[in-house]
């Protein structure tokens, strides 16, 4: 057998109270490198708590957490950035006021050194070139110079993941990218996730089965704060505990 | 405003003085050239400190009164001429950028003093540290000269012009203007602007993405500084001198005033809403008695900021969007029913 390469991802033990409250409990976790990793389970289980804690939004209370084996506890979140972790937010962070471009020429910036500039970008810029080809990947070359505030919710969706996609991430989380999204939208934004290349590491917070099935190699549900089931897809529609989430107690 | 309008506006501006000159009789039109448009502009450039913080950041500091007069001050205090001399001697070739590198450090200082306040709080910060400098400036005697301040800070001679001359003043005023707009415009399209106006929309964002917010904050109103120093420098030279009134409540509120009134959605506000002010200054007090000054303008404030909260420079975009369906510069939407 040829050596294990470290995990992409390897939480051990992690767990985050909120007071009293205790939102992620001792999850131990592993995801290899290129794996696609749907996380289910219903609202408050959890989830965008446990993003948190793997992106260093907030610190955890226990446990550890390792990139390729290098242990990030405590790097703060740009750092991971920059390490290979990108991210989307499940209520979009975006500037509102500035064109779809500049969304994703600052994304691109955000992890280059020399951040602090009063230099205007010229024509072959190659951070700007960056910023213009992520439009074009994610369909959205057509209103790049629009203002934020003027796109419709699936584009929204769309930018997100552009500016996820802007570091060059290794690993990419994305917080339930079809919330809200039409049923019309929904294929292209699983063609979008279907295309993404096999080196990156793909790590999705979905309700949506229909979604999260199809673009996942394996899926973990949780429940109260812990991992409750981890099973291949076509394994989870007949599982009796993520029944019982679904149907039973959960909702 | 596009490019297009920012120009025309500019042509007006230089051909200004001698359209003045065909319509008015020669002392009037003076007056109009020095003490309307000239000292519209130079306030203006304070104001632009203002709205440039406030469009791109977000900000909103009662300090920038204050910063110009710090560059007034410092001018005032070492120049040669000035009266009393304080430290006095310097020509004004080496006092102006001593003024303006005074505001400029003042700028970070307000900047890292008010760095983690927002909203009501920032404008509280600054108008604390606001009035703790005018009443320093006023109680202290040695370096300020307490309540009467200094005096006789005429300006330089240019081209054996001395600078007091009215064409002379308003073609300075001017450049200043177009230049610090035109800079204003430059910096908020380049990465140290674009993260200015992530900071403006999504502070928690910008970190996330890697870059120091504090630092971006601090530098903004250190540039902001700047801008106010140059007002204060051209403010004070058309004052000929600085008192602390000067810096006192009542200048810092009509710089806001001033910035409102034009727009606090555009830099261009800030010298459409100084015109404003200083025509209704001007003649308020000959139409009324002086002291229902202050009643006239404060009505003319509420009614803008009721009809129109982004001022007349957003009223103007308003009422220009109505006509063309889309923004300038930008490309019109595809109609998708082209083909029917
Ligand atoms: N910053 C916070 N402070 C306090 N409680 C929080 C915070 N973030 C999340 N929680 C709580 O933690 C639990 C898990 O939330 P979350 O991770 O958002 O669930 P999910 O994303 O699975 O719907 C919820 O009960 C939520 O109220
Ligand atoms: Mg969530």
């Amino acid at each position: 057998m040829p050596p294990d390469p470290a995990p992409a991802l390897h939480l051990t033990g992690i767990g985050r109270r909120f007071g009293a409250l205790h939102a992620v409990r001792d999850v131990t976790l592993t995801v290899a490198a290129g794996e696609r990793r749907a996380v289910l389970g219903p609202n408050g289980a959890g989830k965008t708590t446990l993003f948190n804690l793997v992106c260093g939004d907030i610190p955890p209370t226990e446990g550890r957490i390792a990139f390729f084996g290098a242990d990030i506890t405590h790097l703060p979140p740009h750092r991971r950035t920059r390490l290979g972790i990108g991210r989307t937010y499940q209520t979009s962070l975006l500037f509102n006021g500035l064109s779809v471009l500049d969304n994703l020429y600052l994304a691109v910036r955000g992890g280059r050194p020399g951040r602090f500039s009063v230099r205007r970008p010229g024509r072959g810029d190659p951070d700007l070139a960056r910023a213009r080809a992520l439009a074009e990947r994610m369909r959205l070359a057509h209103v790049a110079e629009r203002p934020v505030a003027d796109l419709s919710h699936g584009q929204r969706r769309q930018l997100e993941v552009g500016m996820a996609l802007a570091c060059d991430p290794k690993v990419l989380m994305l917080d339930e990218p079809a919330a809200g999204l039409s049923p019309g939208d929904r294929p292209e934004l699983l063609a979008l996730l279907k295309g993404l290349p096999r080196s990156l590491t793909l790590v999705l917070v979905e309700h949506d089965m229909d979604v999260a099935l199809p673009a996942s190699d394996v899926v973990t549900v949780m429940k109260d704060g812990a991992i409750a089931v981890e099973a291949p897809p076509d394994r989870i529609g007949s599982d009796p505990v993520v029944q019982a989430i679904y149907l039973g107690g959960g909702h | 405003m596009s490019a297009r309008l920012s120009l025309l506006a500019l042509a007006l501006l230089v051909l200004a003085p001698a359209l003045l000159g065909l319509v008015l009789p020669p002392n009037q039109a003076q007056f109009w050239t020095a003490n309307i448009l000239g000292r519209a502009l130079v306030y203006g450039i304070v104001a632009l400190s203002l709205t440039f913080l406030a469009t791109y950041g977000g900000f909103v500091s009662l300090a920038q009164m204050t910063l110009a007069g710090i560059a007034g001050y410092a001018l005032a205090i070492l120049v040669e001429g000035a009266v009393p001399g304080i430290v006095g001697g310097l020509p004004y070739a080496a006092a102006v950028p001593a003024a303006l590198l005074a505001a400029t450090l003042a700028g970070l200082l307000v900047g890292a003093i008010a760095v983690r306040t927002r909203d009501i709080y920032l404008l509280m910060i600054t108008l604390a540290l606001a009035m703790g400098v005018a009443r320093f400036a006023e109680s202290n005697i040695d370096w300020f000269n307490g309540y009467e301040g200094i005096r006789n800070v005429v300006g330089p001679v240019l081209f054996g012009v001395p600078f007091r001359d009215p064409h002379l003043f308003y073609y300075v005023a001017l450049a200043a203007a177009a230049a610090l707009y035109a800079g204003v415009l430059y910096l908020v399209r380049t990465p140290f602007g674009l993260v200015l106006q992530g900071i403006r929309d999504n502070p928690r964002r910008v970190a996330a993405l890697g870059y120091d917010v504090s630092l971006h904050r601090i530098a903004a109103f250190g540039v902001a500084g700047f801008i106010a120093g140059c007002g204060g420098v051209l403010t004070t030279i058309y004052n000929i001198g600085i008192s602390p009134g000067s810096i006192g409540l009542g200048a810092s509120v009509n710089i806001l005033i001033i910035s409102v009134i034009g727009g606090l959605g555009h830099p261009a506000g800030a010298f459409v809403g100084s015109l404003i002010f200083a025509v209704f200054d001007t003649f308020a007090a000959s139409l009324y008695d002086r002291d229902r000054f202050n009643t006239l303008i404060g009505l003319v404030f509420l009614g803008i900021v009721l009809a129109s909260p982004d001022g007349i420079v957003g009223l103007a975009r308003r009422l220009g969007g109505l006509r063309r369906p889309s923004r300038a510069g930008e490309q019109p939407a595809p109609r998708p029913a082209e083909t029917g």
